[in-house]
């Protein structure tokens, strides 16, 4: 049988699937795939006058400011921690409350809750900045105000390098609980009632139920958020980084991740190919390892692997 | 038995109650101090930073946002259609996809899924997206290219995908298929049923990201009558920090109404009200229970 | 397997589509290119037949003009909109378009503007917008020959000086303004609290330190300096213009060039002038003229002013300080602002480098002759010029004692003063001020008495060959040389020390010397000394 073959008897068979799947490709080819080509700037010398495809040809010359910076390393391990750090304690922290909230049996304290967890994710990063600002500052800042009441030493949070560490990802899990928490929520709505029922039957208290049923029911849950956050473990946040550091050079050391560094050298400069070429290192590595990620996955369970 | 049963909810209920009162807490703070910031004459907020209770009370604020309601009110209008016809449209196209994703018997599905899930790796970046959009389609100052890029993600369809399949059973497709019922017959039937918790959390992802979204508006309007909410939002705040960043040598200087440290809260407490007052009818969904409900109604 | 070569057959397949796109959009470029020759070549025959269309511009076809400005639109531009079309469709057979790119990214905006190929016709050209850079990489269409045929008049009203002065590479790409205005530096002070505590009129670095001593001690609440998290621009690059002389600004990576001396270059960064320039900052910061934290203060300079937080700022321009004065006034008649221009110190002002408002037309423009045809009335005719800057009379603004008075406030009026930000087609002789801009004027008038050139502005630094080192530079500077500024770094020395070797890691010596090759080439083409 030749695949071509193969193919035309699926496409006829399941028809009506293939046209159900047809605006979701379509979406991609137009949104995603056909923008693709642009790929190849971060091989070529950007010229006003020429076409891409007719652009001099410069190969791994725009990959050169990136290596070149010196601190390609340390970006890429800053940018790694911290994605590391956001997968884990976002993902431990949502199911976490996820779970207790599910317990909760008062219907208004549930509800009123809930909605307050997700008030965070409607604070832009820049009016955060302010508040944080009003909140560390050194010479009049909230915490300074009250450790002066107490006759203590005020702290410089903003020369400190090592502190935002905790703090970034503080701020971070503040501001995307309420919505990683939603994805928690509705699957565990989603376990059947029927499996609790057969455990309190065994005898089974709340705290094992939780354990033995509702954490390995997420499971799917989890890979799927988790499959996702690593393709793009070497992006985002930008606006997180960006907003709360700003130009502040003292925490760079331990602040400062690809796609800041990326935007702070690039802000001057409208040569597409030095940013493009920061993107496609950021996307090769993420690939790399959803590949290996995926693989393994499948080679446990087959059910949970992404394709 | 039934005695250390109750002890051990009662310590569960407990630490649910301390451990989430304590998360909303610290969830509202600062969400207190911008409201208290946006009753604040800008003079005091700039002198003394932010408090709990406004030292001073005043509308400024919000007078200087509604200056021109009519462009407000344009804004609430521009958001809140591309949010309800791009919610409805990305629910369908993601639940449809989410549906024949899962399906076992559909030959094809990794690929698709992998065809899905590259266009999160890897992207042209930012220019050639931007040439197709306005060169190609001709995209300029629609209210298609308000709602079209964010009509889906590769991350809500997965989502999407293994919901309905932690949600409906493999022997109902079985069934149905015997009963006759065509592939999509079972989609609008069964499956839009059984998913509802899924539906509404995915539902509500794309509203929030249509709510949310300034960039588009940034990028392909033009036209001030088609500004949604959230780019007033930024662009206010962005004309401030450009002025900071403006040396004298540039010699630019924007007249007479620079927007305010008030101002900027306003506007941030305006754009984040209308969701406040939906997100409790979204909420149900969550509720325990209900799916096995729908399933016996 | 097989299936995967079929799924990548399909990626194949996308790539092709879209390349066969681009492909598209490399003949759409040549046609506009061609269209930029056939303009050159018809040129010619156009001036012969000037009896016919007299102005040798075929307006023929009707076209819509897209015209880029950036920042805010004013509410009522769509009214402006139409009435500027009413003209211009009976004058050019032209309808024009007003499109703003809002102050949201407008840096990202405007780079995607010019380098997407998307048909624009006009685009307003700066230094800060990177002019210089832009010209020189040819994003814009050189104006050279299509001036004479599409906008005589306006060929003629700009000063030949001027055009020259806009020249990169020995062509025209945009058009200068005419205006003359300053914005040179000057210290802002509060007058009211000079005059109470008897403190010195800053004049220099020292009295103003004396200045801002006096401030502190007196008014304790008060922050005596007001500064924000862009320590460069705000902080040493003023500070260096009224300590260090130098050429203009802003310069960039280290570079130092002085005014007095235009052909000596040198690196700021490392001497001892700068050792001694971060030691006065470094004091300020001790003393606690502004706040520690003052790299994460994101205010403008000018609200802690206006609301009586702060009591100086370091510099400012004259346009800029009366802004602020009748800001600060409005709410608190009471106070004054003084204004001591640098220029008393250095005894001499530059006025605006003609690079610093223009208008382009971009390489992608379909009607770059209509464009340029348009952009004459703009500025010559008074009808446009006034619609454009100051909205409808007896509408939006009147005219008393020859001052421009605003109907209304800006609450209710839909178009303010230079509401679409028209500073590049400002014409001197159409111009109406605000009775409040008379101090500003006072200020030029003084300053024009000791006016030199700025030779600063017309250079044209091309860095496409050391593009990364100078990305990498740029970092190094926010990193190591932002704290020193911001006056954190108690040795100097060594923190200098470390900057100067990070810098040198990531190849200042070599973007330095090109930098100075390139300006030596420049000072001696433009016969500077």
């Amino acid at each position: 049988m030749t695949p071509r073959r193969g193919l035309l008897r699926e496409l006829s068979a399941n028809r009506i699937m293939f046209l159900m799947l047809l605006p979701v490709v379509v979406f991609f080819i137009i949104n995603a795939y056909i923008p693709m080509v642009g790929i190849y700037y971060a091989f070529t010398k950007f010229d006003f006058n020429r076409s891409l495809f007719n652009s001099e040809f410069v190969g791994m010359e725009n990959f050169k400011f990136l290596w070149n910076s010196g601190i390609l390393a340390k970006l890429t391990v800053n940018t790694l921690g911290y994605n590391a750090a956001f997968i884990l304690f976002g993902n431990v922290l949502a199911i976490f409350c996820a779970i207790l909230l599910s317990e909760i049996r008062l219907k208004w304290f549930k509800k009123l809750t809930q909605s307050i967890m997700f008030l965070p994710y409607f604070i832009s990063f820049v009016i955060l900045s302010v508040v944080v600002y009003n909140l560390f500052n050194y010479d009049s800042g909230f915490l300074n105000t009250m450790l002066k009441a107490f006759h203590m030493n005020p702290v410089d949070v903003y020369n400190t390098p090592w502190v935002w560490v905790p703090l970034i990802i503080i701020f971070y899990l503040w501001k995307n609980l309420g919505y990683s928490m939603v994805i928690y929520l509705a699957a565990i709505t989603g376990i059947s009632e029927e499996y609790y029922e057969a455990s309190k039957i065994d005898g089974a208290n709340i705290f094992h139920r939780v354990w033995y049923i509702t954490v390995p029911m997420l499971k799917n849950t989890f890979v799927v958020l988790l499959l996702f956050a690593l393709g793009s473990i070497m992006k985002g946040q930008f606006d997180l980084f960006y907003q709360l550091i700003g130009n502040n050079g003292v925490l760079y050391n331990v602040t400062d991740i690809l796609d800041t560094y990326v935007y702070r050298s690039l802000k001057v400069t409208f040569d597409i190919g030095l940013a493009t070429s920061a993107g496609l290192y950021q996307s090769l590595f993420g690939f790399i390892l959803v590949m290996t990620v995926n693989t393994i996955i499948r080679k446990i369970n087959d059910e949970y692997a992404l394709f | 038995m039934k005695i250390k049963d109750e002890k051990y909810a009662m310590t569960f209920r407990i630490i649910a109650y301390t451990v989430t009162l304590f998360a909303t807490v610290l969830c509202l703070f600062p969400f207190l101090l911008i409201i208290s910031a946006s009753f604040t004459p800008n003079e005091v907020i700039i002198r003394e930073g932010f408090h709990l209770i406004p030292s001073k009370f005043s509308l400024e604020g919000y007078k200087m946002v509604f200056r021109f309601p009519e462009t407000v009110l344009r804004a609430y209008w521009v958001t809140g259609v591309t949010t309800v016809v791009g919610t409805a449209l990305g629910l369908f196209f993601i639940t449809m996809a989410g549906y024949v994703l899962q399906r076992k018997d559909f030959k094809y599905r990794n690929y698709f899924s992998f065809f899905i899930y590259f266009t999160t790796l890897f992207g042209g970046g930012l220019v050639p997206w931007y040439i197709l959009m306005t060169r190609y389609l001709n995209l300029m100052d629609t209210y298609t290219v308000l709602i079209f890029p964010g009509l889906m993600t590769p991350f809500l369809i997965i989502l999407m995908k293994n919901f309905i399949r932690s949600a409906v059973p493999e022997e109902v497709f079985e069934s149905a298929k015997i009963d006759g019922a065509n592939d999509f017959k079972i989609y609008y039937r069964i499956v839009l049923q059984l998913s509802m918790p899924g539906i509404a959390t995915v539902g509500l992802f794309l509203a929030l990201a249509y709510w949310n979204d300034w960039f588009l508006s940034s990028l392909f309007i033009n036209d001030q009558n088609m500004y949604q909410l959230q780019f007033y939002l930024y662009n206010i705040i962005n004309s401030i920090q450009f002025i900071s960043q403006m040396g004298a040598g540039t010699g630019i200087s924007l007249g007479t109404d620079l927007p305010t440290e008030s101002t900027k809260m306003a506007m941030a407490i305006i754009v984040t009200g209308p969701i406040l007052f939906l997100y409790p009818f979204v909420q149900r969904y969550f509720v325990k229970g209900l799916t096995i409900g729908a399933v016996k109604g | 397997m097989r299936n995967k070569a079929k799924w990548l057959g399909t990626v194949m397949a996308g790539v092709m589509l879209s390349s066969a796109l681009a492909g598209c959009s490399g003949s759409g470029n040549t046609k506009t290119e061609g269209a930029g020759n056939a303009g050159k070549s018809g040129n010619a025959p156009a001036t012969d037949a000037a009896a016919e269309t007299t102005k040798g511009l075929d307006t023929s076809k009707k076209v819509e003009l897209q015209f880029y400005m950036l920042g805010d639109a004013p509410k009522d531009l769509a009214v402006i909109q139409e009435e500027v079309n009413k003209l211009a469709e009976a004058d050019l057979n032209a309808t024009v378009k007003f499109n703003y790119t809002s102050w949201t990214d407008w840096d990202q905006k405007y780079k995607l503007l010019l380098s997407s190929g998307q048909p624009i016709d006009l685009i307003f050209t700066a230094d800060w917008t990177q002019y210089q850079a832009y010209a020189k990489s040819g994003a814009f269409l050189p104006l050279d020959e299509l001036l004479p045929a599409a906008a005589p008049e306006l060929q003629k009203y700009v000063p030949t000086d001027m055009w020259d002065a806009v020249k990169i590479n020995d062509k025209i790409y945009t058009v200068p303004a005419t205006y003359k205005e300053y914005v040179n530096n000057g210290f802002v002070y509060r007058e009211d609290l000079r005059e109470k505590y008897n403190l010195p009129v800053p004049k220099d670095i020292a009295t103003f330190e004396a200045y801002l001593d006096g401030i502190k001690a007196n008014e304790p609440e008060m922050q005596p300096l007001s500064i924000n998290s862009d320590v460069k621009t705000n902080l040493m690059d003023v500070f260096r213009e009224i300590s260090d002389d130098t050429v203009g600004g802003p310069l960039p990576y280290g570079v130092g060039i002085k005014y007095g001396k235009p052909g000596e270059v040198y690196s700021y960064w490392g001497s001892d002038e700068q050792k001694k320039d971060l030691e006065t900052i470094k004091r300020w910061a001790g003393k606690g003229f502004f706040p520690k934290n003052v790299l994460n203060v994101k205010d403008t300079l000018q609200a802690p002013v206006i609301s009586g937080k702060t009591a100086a700022m370091l510099g400012d321009n004259p346009s800029r300080y009366n802004d602020t004065l009748i800001k600060m006034q409005a709410s608190h008649p009471d106070w004054k602002l003084g204004y001591t221009s640098f220029a008393e110190t250095r005894g001499f002002a530059t006025p605006v480098h003609p690079i610093h408002n223009g208008f382009a037309v971009p390489r992608s423009s379909k009607n770059p002759e209509r464009a340029l045809a348009f952009y004459e009335k703009m500025v010559t005719d008074k009808r446009y010029n006034q619609l454009t800057q100051y909205g409808i009379e007896g509408k939006n603004y009147e005219v008393a004692d020859g001052y421009y008075k605003m109907i209304g406030d800006s609450t209710s009026n839909g178009f303010a003063r230079e509401g679409m930000n028209g500073w590049a087609w400002r014409n001197p002789e159409f111009m109406l001020f605000d009775k409040g801009y008379d101090g500003v004027k006072a200020i030029f008038d003084e300053l024009d008495k000791i006016a030199k050139p700025d030779i600063f502005t017309g250079f044209a630094e091309d860095y496409s060959a050391y593009q990364s080192e100078r990305a990498a530079l740029e970092q190094v500077e926010k990193q190591y040389f932002y704290p020193l500024y911001a006056g954190l770094i108690d040795n100097i020395d060594e923190g200098v020390e470390t900057a100067m070797s990070k810098a040198k890691q990531a190849g200042l010596e070599k973007v330095q010397a090109a930098y100075k090759e390139q300006w030596e080439a420049y000072v001696a083409e433009k016969g500077i000394k």
